[in-house]
């Protein structure tokens, strides 16, 4: 109930901001100039973000770190110590590896089928030698190390669907209107979630023990999210603009892999 | 997918330790950027695990960021078109703070990192003075491996880094966008003040 309230939630925001017409500006060609070493550098445009929705972006973006000074880094660290790094890790490559579906079916949906292959392989050999995925043994073998994970925020811009405008969702933190609705995509094809949506019914697993999951698999990433955080705001003299430019060109980057 | 995201970043956390392994360069590397990058990274390791304090760790990597970046052409692409209404002062003194956060930047993130292994990938040539370096970096926690990648520009005294790209996120980008606003309202001057202010906060500070 609380996920399709949130799914729906999610698609309006997206709607709504993809409503907002995008201002895109292309880099201009590099200049050059041999007046000294490197000079030419200095003439690259800043090339403008598709950020129409700015002022509640920055807005929201406050409030996030508001939430992550005053709840999460208690939390993070609390859980931290608990909780030792190597297991973290471990908990960590568990439920990386249970995201196969999401990675084989977007790879299918892209066309990619050496991909969809290879995460076939990972995930066999993970689930295995790896103890169900808690090892990543892939990572050691030629030809299953290095696959780009395709989710389905990749896969509608591979189908030629516009990023839109850049978006900062309440606790989620940065996205696009794209991936928001990518985002939402991959919960469904996500196996954490399949009983909660009623995709499979088993006497065993409650929708407790689903979301309790999910929570884990959330909770055990917040120390090293919130270690990321830390370190970006540390160095960033505009922490908004820092997030925003590594968010659009991590993303541009997985597109183009 | 968000928490990806921070994961990705936080990668990033290891970069400057692989910065810090280009660091002395030798006779034998003046012409060869990769074998420069290959050479000095146990080396630099080395110095980041050698067991001493990590208070003492910014003394002593700045020699070798010093020998290892092009400062000047790291701050004049992280200001922009800006950078050309600087008065030389302002540049002068927008390249001492900017250099100054870049290795503060470096030695904060060596700082219970993990020694890392580095992968080096053919380099690319970009321009007959530049070149681009692919290297994938992983550590023994079996974590996911990360790219990133050294673009190194020719210098008469040898090849000198000028951007780095985690994942794809280029470090002086990433500071060009963050500067565009603080130039397009107030000039060299907002710069100066903004970086002194930065520069003045404690380093773990998270406000």
């Amino acid at each position: 109930m609380n996920h399709s309230i949130f799914s729906l939630l999610a698609l309006l925001l997206c709607l709504s901001g993809c409503a907002v017409t995008a201002k895109h500006s292309e880099p201009q060609p590099v200049r050059s100039t041999a007046s000294a070493v490197g000079d030419n550098f200095a003439n690259v445009p800043v090339e403008k973000a598709n950020d129409p929705l700015l002022r509640f972006n920055r807005t929201v973006f406050g409030l996030n770190d508001s939430f992550n000074n005053y709840a999460v880094r208690p939390f993070a660290r609390g859980y931290a110590v608990v909780v030792p790094l190597p297991v973290r890790n471990g908990i960590a490559n568990f439920f990386d590896n249970l995201q196969f579906p999401v990675r084989f079916v977007n790879s299918v949906l892209q066309g990619k089928l050496t991909r969809s292959a290879q995460e076939t392989g990972k995930f066999v050999i993970n689930s295995t030698a790896g103890v169900g995925g808690l090892i990543r043994v892939s990572d050691h073998i030629s030809g299953l190390a290095n696959v780009p994970a395709e989710d389905f925020g990749l896969t509608l811009g591979v189908w030629g669907i516009p990023a839109g405008p850049y978006l900062v969702v309440p606790i989620l933190g940065p996205s696009d209107c794209r991936d928001l609705v990518g985002f939402v995509g991959d919960y469904a094809i996500s196996p954490l979630d399949w009983h909660t949506l009623g995709i499979i019914h088993c006497a065993y697993i409650s929708n407790a023990a689903s979301i309790a999951l999910s929570a884990t698999r959330y909770v055990n990433g917040l120390p090293k999210a919130i270690e990321a955080y830390d370190q970006l705001k540390s160095e960033a003299v505009d922490p908004y603009i820092a997030m925003r430019d590594a968010y659009l060109s991590y993303r541009a980057a997985q597109m183009k892999k | 997918m968000f928490t990806d995201l921070f994961h990705r970043i936080l990668k990033s956390a290891l970069v400057p330790l692989v910065l810090g392994s280009v660091g002395l360069s030798n006779a034998a590397s003046v012409d060869d950027p990769a074998a420069m990058l290959r050479s000095s990274t146990d080396e630099v390791l080395s110095i980041a695990y050698s067991g001493h304090g990590n208070e003492t760790l910014v003394a002593r990597v700045r020699p070798l960021l010093e020998k290892t970046f092009a400062f000047d052409v790291v701050t004049r692409q992280a200001m922009g078109p800006g950078w050309r209404q600087f008065s030389a002062a302002d540049q002068k003194r927008v390249t001492e703070l900017f250099t100054e956060l870049v290795i503060r930047t470096y030695s904060s993130r060596v700082v219970g990192t993990q020694r890392p292994k580095i992968t080096y990938g053919a380099p690319v040539e970009l321009a007959p003075d530049r070149r681009e370096i692919p290297t994938r970096v992983s550590n023994s926690s079996g974590t996911e491996p990360f790219a990133v990648v050294y673009r190194l520009i020719k210098f008469p005294a040898g090849w000198r880094i000028y951007d780095v790209l985690i994942e794809g996120v280029s470090f002086v980008a990433n500071y060009r966008a963050q500067f565009d606003e603080i130039i397009q309202n107030g000039g060299a001057p907002a710069v100066i003040r903004t970086l002194e202010t930065k520069l003045a906060a404690p380093a773990d500070s998270h406000s």
